[in-house]
């Protein structure tokens, strides 16, 4: 072999990158070299991670043990192609993010930007080396430094309370999720008591231990993940953090969570049932259509996107359990197309949701304004930003010619072959999964109209917008990289999916069946007949706008006026009379209405300020976690007699348990 | 419940003939359906602008399209927004409250279009002429193309109005040059 081994270059470039945090601490309150130098060496990085970790897709694995760690506990590291697919995804998305980063980071409140550089750095590198881990060791000790690492970056406002109760609700869920991820550990090592991956690949688990271990990793990749219930930690932790923080907890750091449980699953326990895809199924669909439901009804542009993760998800962890039963049964070639399904999408989300939150940040940074119910009528104030926001949000929707419509389209068409399941009852109630992902689906692009058009569109709600500035050079680029990734993973599904030909192999075992189609031509099942050519999607559509326009300039008779919109003759439309995020959620806010715990504040005719609120809480907050949180204090109440001040009781207690141990020993 | 079902189905329903001006009226109608035929190609949209008037003319406009007169047979259809409309109904002397209303109408309707004035208010000599709270006649703010009198006129007499109109001198982009 060469001297160049793409492991440890992966290996120095996140070393990079926690060089550069360190180095941001020489000079922790200057943003200009913070700002202008750190993070695009940063976004540099991520790029050439990137690139590296491309090349080495279909190179087989290898694996290093490092001279790091606990005496007799070293790290060990491994690169496989699921490694590099999701060390690609980070890179590549956060090159984007850093750039825009480098741009948006500015002096004035909460953490000083050298700090922000280092913490910001270290959460990059902890998930690069989450990924790389080959023992539970290392893998823990990552994992946790990306779930601190974050949690000072959520906090980075820390003056706020309800930001340090936001980082305070993360910061627990992650630990939860990382107890369980722990035993799942335990289990699977499996009396050998050796930690690393190659151990558990070799280990026999009895049917119920595996199962334990996979139900307890699907709790612990799933609380980071955002699975509903765990989901609450999200809506709260991405308003909070900055906008960058947000896209890159979105975009990339959900996705390490999934990236987990294709680890567990398919590599570490490897014979998977065919029942346990049905755990991941039914979460991930309701996960889909509760975070979709409730992201139609948010006012805050960022708590929606927070929702709509969620939802995404959903949809990623419903391939996931499709992917289970298909391999489970003995169907390889649907598990295969599940399985690419739910990594195309990963990517898709990761560039997308990451466009869409730098994009919430480049209209919050200019006009200082979260809630949906102030903004408006930006596309003119903020073209750039406008537009390219406007890329993230069809692809979020699912429109034809980007992204998110490919994984979707192959997630459908995995499901509709699901009847051929042999299993009853399960071949009738699997296709009615179908149903729901179009279900969510439908409803993400209403969710996206909502948000695309009540922020950009229409007039501005307050007078202060029309001072709203363009975002700079700098983040502009940002924005600009994530959407043509949009476009690139949109138009060229085939190229794609060729790339992730050696993870599924990896992943189920199985041969793909190779395409004999052109490489325009999208055929994800040759037998099925079911075919997509995104590019001539594209161009029929760019065709129809182009001959439009044309035929209008040459054979429409010329007398265009230009006439203010009609408005019944009264005159005066306001702003105050636009649709708003309320107005516009209300339908599903009623259909759906037994999701929500609404409360209503209706005025009487009689009020001389009349005032109408309404709030849709979370039941599941309502229900399962306000009880929980009584429950934990009432104990905590009753176990603190124990806690008397006095030296002497304290004393008491460690002669009483001295007694009681000798007595047990003697 | 069952019979009154069969009875619909059987019998015609309880309606009186048309008797006062029948056989105008479908003679006028006849003759307009032509020249809106001739002339548009598709059937008239009208706009009714009440420029507060008592009623009494929309009551009269109204019945054009009940069942005796059924315009819509015609071709004559009433819109919704002026921006589909061929034609602008106007009724009512024009109060200072209706009249930047009037003007808005006038210019969301697309050119090529006709104004109409109905009613003797609308003409300028209704029992409110020279209020203090009424600009006047239509034409007072708009241009107007015909004028049909009567407190209130009525439906034939519309339809008379109109087929005037439509046939006579006024061809169609009398109001172009004022958009």
């Amino acid at each position: 072999m060469s001297v160049y081994s793409s492991l440890s270059a992966c290996l120095g470039l996140i070393a990079l990158w926690g060089l550069i945090g360190l180095v941001g601490l020489l000079r922790p309150m200057s943003v200009g070299f913070v700002g202008r130098t750190l993070f695009p060496l940063g976004a540099l990085c991520g790029a050439a991670l990137a690139v590296v970790a491309a090349v080495s897709l279909a190179s087989p694995p290898e694996q290093l043990t490092l001279a790091v760690g606990l005496p007799d506990l070293p790290m060990h590291v491994r690169r496989d192609a699921l490694t590099s697919l999701f060390l690609f995804l980070l890179g590549a998305a956060s090159a984007g993010i850093s750039v825009f980063a480098a741009g948006y980071f500015r002096r004035g409140h909460g953490t000083a930007p050298g700090l922000l550089c280092l913490q910001y750095h270290m959460f990059l590198a902890s998930m690069g080396f989450v990924l790389l881990a080959n023992d539970a060791y290392a893998f823990m000790v990552a994992w946790e430094t990306m779930a601190l690492s974050s949690y000072f970056l959520v906090t980075t406002q820390h003056g706020l309370a309800e930001i340090r109760r936001a980082g305070f609700l993360y910061l627990l869920i992650a630990h939860v999720g990382a107890i369980a991820i722990l035993l799942s550990f335990g289990v699977m090592q499996g009396g050998s008591w050796q930690f690393t991956f190659d151990a558990m690949r070799g280990a026999h688990l009895a049917p119920q231990w595996a199962a334990t271990a996979f139900l307890l990793a699907l709790f612990g990749f799933g609380a980071k993940a955002g699975l509903v219930p765990l989901h609450v930690w999200l809506p709260e932790a991405h308003p909070a953090a900055p906008s960058p923080v947000s896209a890159l907890m979105s975009g990339v750091m959900l996705k390490t969570a999934v990236y987990g449980m294709l680890r567990v699953t398919f590599d570490l326990l490897g014979h998977a049932q065919w029942w346990w895809g049905l755990v991941p199924l039914t979460f991930g669909l309701f996960s889909a259509l509760y975070g979709v439901v409730f992201a139609a009804a948010q006012t805050d542009m960022k708590r929606l996107l927070a929702y709509s993760s969620i939802e995404n998800m959903g949809i990623i962890f419903t391939g996931l359990g499709l992917a289970i039963v298909f391999l489970g049964v003995g169907m390889p070639s649907l598990g295969a197309l599940a399985l690419i399904a739910l990594l195309y999408h990963s990517l898709n989300h990761a560039f997308m949701k990451s466009l869409l939150f730098l994009g919430t940040g480049a209209v919050l940074h200019s006009t200082g304004e979260r809630n949906l119910g102030r903004l408006g009528g930006l596309i003119h104030r903020m073209p750039w930003v406008a537009w390219l926001t406007l890329i993230g949000a069809l692809a979020m929707a699912g429109l034809p010619p980007l992204n998110g419509f490919v994984s979707e389209w192959l997630l459908l068409q995995a499901f509709l072959f699901s009847n051929e399941v042999p299993r009853p009852f399960i071949n009738m109630l699997l296709p009615l999964g179908a149903a729901l992902v179009a279900l969510a689906a439908a409803l993400a692009a209403y969710v996206m109209v909502k948000f695309y058009g009540v922020i950009f569109l229409g007039q501005p709600r307050e007078a202060s917008l029309n001072r709203a500035q363009d975002a700079g050079v700098l983040e502009r680029i940002g924005l600009i990289w994530l959407a043509l990734s949009c476009f690139a993973l949109g138009l060229l599904p085939t190229y794609v999916i060729g790339a992730l030909r050696s993870v599924v192999e990896q992943l189920s075992g199985a041969e793909l069946p190779s395409a004999h189609a052109p490489w325009w031509l999208l055929v994800p099942l040759p037998e099925r007949r079911a075919s997509y050519s995104p590019l001539v999607f594209f161009l029929a559509i760019a065709a129809v706008v182009v001959v439009t326009m044309f035929a209008v300039r040459l054979f429409y008779h010329r007398r265009v006026r230009r006439a203010p919109p009609w408005d019944c003759g009264f005159g005066g439309l306001n702003s105050r009379m636009q649709d708003s995020a309320e107005g516009f959620g209300q339908p599903i806010r009623h259909i759906f209405g037994p999701f929500f715990a609404m409360k209503r504040e209706l005025p009487s005719p009689f009020d001389h300020a009349p005032r109408y609120r309404v709030t849709a809480g979370d039941r599941i907050w309502l229900a399962l976690y306000l009880p929980l949180g009584t429950l934990v204090r009432r104990v905590a109440d009753t176990v603190m007699w124990l806690q008397q001040g006095r030296i002497s009781t304290y004393l008491l207690y460690s002669f009483v348990t001295l007694v009681v141990l000798l007595a047990l020993v003697v | 419940m069952r019979r009154r079902l069969f009875k619909n189905l059987f019998t015609a329903p309880c309606t009186e003939p048309v008797t006062e001006g029948a056989a105008t009226l479908e003679v006028a109608g006849a003759q307009l359906r032509g020249v809106i035929a001739r002339s548009l190609g598709r059937s008239l949209a009208i706009r009714e602008v009440d420029a507060g008037s008592c009623n009494a003319c929309e009551l009269e406009i109204h019945a054009l399209s009940n069942a005796f007169y059924d315009v819509e047979r015609f071709g004559i259809r009433f819109v919704a927004s002026p921006r589909h409309a061929d034609l602008l109904l106007v009724t009512g002397p024009v109060t200072l409250n209706m009249r930047e209303a009037l003007e808005r109408t006038y210019a969301a309707t697309p050119a090529p279009k006709w104004v109409v004035a109905v009613g003797d208010c609308g003409g300028g000599c209704g029992v409110f002429a020279d209020s203090y709270a009424c600009v006047g006649a239509v034409s007072k703010v708009i241009p107007v193309d015909l004028v049909i009198r009567g407190c209130p006129p009525t439906p034939t007499d519309l339809l008379q109005g109109l087929l005037e109109l439509l046939s006579g001198g006024a061809a169609l982009g009398v109001n172009t040059r004022h958009s």
